[in-house]
């Protein structure tokens, strides 16, 4: 297994990511587009650190991401639930309001 | 050299020069766990949050004026790498870290003065506040593309949680969650560009890409092209674009600025927008510095990209504003037109930079020039977008509305907050004697160099010429419902006068956009000491 197949690997999550929070409206689903794409760049790292002269610099690059993923995905579950409650939806497209 | 010795070398630079260079972050970092100490003892009945919050800002900004002065004194280019080269320290880092602190100085008198955060909520909405600063200066002082990441990433979860703030309201938590959708989408993106970008280069430290680019495209076979690098290129930029409301990613901004309170709008129109625009140049001058070889003119394609973008970012924004009827969605149509003249900044630095042809050293000082304008627009939008923000919310503390028609007529009531809008608004036209009209002059003036370089750049100084004149409408249609409508019978009080503190606030922040208009000496030359230090 090459460089190739890992970079294969996150770009096709990349993709899913993009596809996903581009024709999901429920509000969860976008978010779980945001972690495929985040995970790509994941995957992307990991394999030049071990392939390229990254070296340690991409593994720890990872870390950092999993963790700021995981307080970015607090904070968002956080405000949907702020807009569920004064919206009893998480569909982004009931929340039109705010226009023009 | 065994770990041991690695180990004791890592921690004698850490202790040694690199935490004595970040003592403004950390004295932030301090009033958060002070700030949520007090709530924790219960010492807040004695001691209001907003004041802890105010000592600590105000501290972190003397050491910061400190940091520069002894910078600007020892003069010549120090550049130091700092926590073994992620983060660098210079007189560009030594200015950025002045400007947020003294814009987050004014942010929490503002918030004071205009009651935003409850005592309950007080120490929840000032450690979002400073969060979010220590993201910016973090953006700043950026030298590696993790940190570049990270640095993005801080500035914008707080900001998110800011925008909703007002949790019981609609709209608010209707703003925050596109916000965060939006936000979330494009750091997912750049974070995918920089890996790309880290894996292709062999590293992520920002001094080392322009070398290793030149490697690449030297190198007999040219293992990607420079197709392949603009790409990865463009999806780091997708999420400063995002940072900096450019369009297509400016979606968020009208809504967002709605939604949340005059205050957090106001604080993120300047703060966040200055952050992105210092790691922008940052990231920008990474790939611009030495000879970029036969990449060279790929680069100044991507100057010109930036600018047209520019250009359309500037136009979209002039003419979304027409139609506006609240007030900070129009000043958030007039945020996106100004981060739109900021960029055509921007953009000359690239094409200078990038010229063909052999006289560096004339490129170097005219790039110095537009960086120069940048800078300068920079530190008047401050004052001058601050000002505008500051007098919708005390209107609003008095009259519980934002929309237009419900301004009309209120010189007559409150003379000192329309005198103040009318000054704000006329130097964000860009009008002569005010500050706007300076930094707008150089910014045009980069512009006009840049145009001897590649035409393009012309056609962008004209489509920002006509943005001007456009502009001129929907502010004037502000200030005219202002200054000439009668006051409605019934209409309510504002009770806000020359005396008073928010008054005296107004005055304050409104001031320095007459001054900066009037006597320019003083700060360009500082902008100018402060953007060579970026050209060596």
């Amino acid at each position: 297994m090459g460089l190739e197949s890992y970079l294969l690997v996150g770009a096709v999550l990349f993709v899913s990511g993009v596809v996903c929070m581009a024709t999901k409206r429920n509000g969860i689903g976008l978010l779980m587009g945001v972690e495929l794409v985040l995970n790509g760049a994941n995957v992307n790292f990991v394999a030049f650190s071990r392939f390229t002269s990254l070296g340690l610099d991409g593994q720890i690059v990872s870390l950092f991401v999993i963790v700021l993923a995981a307080a970015e995905a607090a904070v968002a579950l956080s405000i949907a639930l702020n807009f569920y409650n004064n919206h009893l939806t998480i569909d982004v497209d009931r929340g039109d309001e705010l226009k023009g | 050299m065994n770990f041991e010795e690695i180990l004791n070398l890592f921690i004698q630079d850490t202790a040694d020069t690199s935490v004595g260079l970040i003592r403004p972050e950390l004295i932030l970092c301090g009033t958060i766990l002070s700030l949520l100490f007090v709530r924790l003892f219960s010492i807040d009945r004695w001691i209001t949050p907003s004041w802890v919050a105010l000592v600590g800002a105000f501290v972190a900004f003397g050491f910061a004026a400190n940091d520069f002065m002894v910078l600007k004194e020892a003069g010549g280019d120090t550049v130091q790498e700092i926590f073994t080269g992620l983060l660098i320290f210079d007189r560009f880092t030594a200015f950025f870290r002045i400007f947020l602190l003294l814009f987050l100085v004014l942010v929490v008198t503002l918030t004071i003065l205009s009651g935003l955060p409850d005592l309950e909520d007080g120490p929840d909405f000032y450690t979002l506040l400073f969060g979010s600063t220590i993201g910016m200066m973090v953006m700043a002082s950026s030298n590696h593309l993790l940190i570049l990441f990270l640095g993005v990433e801080m500035t914008s979860v707080p900001s998110y949680v800011m925008v909703g703030f007002l949790k019981g309201k609609r709209v608010s938590s209707e703003a925050s969650f596109k916000y965060v959708v939006y936000g979330a989408g494009a750091s997912g993106v750049m974070l995918y560009g920089i890996s790309l970008l880290a894996g292709l280069l062999g590293t992520g430290n920002m001094s080392l890409i322009a070398e290793r680019l030149q490697m690449i495209s030297s190198s007999g076979e040219p293992i990607v092209s420079g197709t392949a690098i603009s790409v990865m290129i463009l999806m780091v930029m997708v999420g400063l674009a995002f940072k900096l409301s450019v369009f297509p990613f400016h979606f968020w901004c009208p809504d967002a600025f709605e939604g949340a309170s005059a205050e957090v709008a106001g604080f993120l129109s300047v703060a966040s927008k200055a952050g992105a625009f210092a790691l922008l140049v940052r990231f920008a001058l990474a790939f611009s510095a030495g000879d970029a070889g036969a990449l060279q003119p790929t680069f100044l394609y991507i100057g010109l990209g930036v600018g047209v973008i520019a250009a359309i970012t500037a136009t979209y924004g002039n003419l979304a504003a027409y139609m506006q009827t609240n007030v900070k969605r129009l000043l958030a149509y007039s945020t996106i037109a100004h981060a739109g003249y900021m960029l055509m900044g921007v953009a000359s630095v690239i094409v200078l930079m990038n010229a063909p042809g052999e006289d560096t050293a004339a490129a170097t000082a005219n790039a110095t020039q537009a960086l120069e304008g940048l800078l300068y627009y920079l530190a008047v939008y401050l004052f001058m977008n601050l000002g505008a923000f500051a007098v919708v919310a005390f209107i609003r503390n008095s009259i519980f509305s934002e929309e237009i028609e419900d301004y009309a007529g209120l010189i007559s009531v409150t003379p000192i907050l329309c005198v103040c809008m009318l000054i704000c608004m006329f130097s964000l036209i860009g009008m002569p004697p005010f500050g706007g009209f300076v930094g707008k002059f150089m910014i045009f003036a980069s512009l006009f160099e840049a145009g001897n370089i590649h035409w393009v750049m012309w056609l962008i100084l004209v489509a920002g010429g006509l943005n001007t004149v456009f502009s001129l409408f929907y502010y004037l249609k502000v200030l005219k419902v202002m200054f000439l409508d009668p006051r409605p019978a019934g209409a309510p009080d504002v009770d806000v006068r020359w005396g008073s503190l928010p008054g005296f606030y107004t005055m304050l922040v409104t001031a320095p956009v007459v001054v900066l208009g009037v006597l320019v000496q003083g700060l360009s030359s500082t902008a100018q000491n402060v953007a060579s230090v970026l050209f060596p």
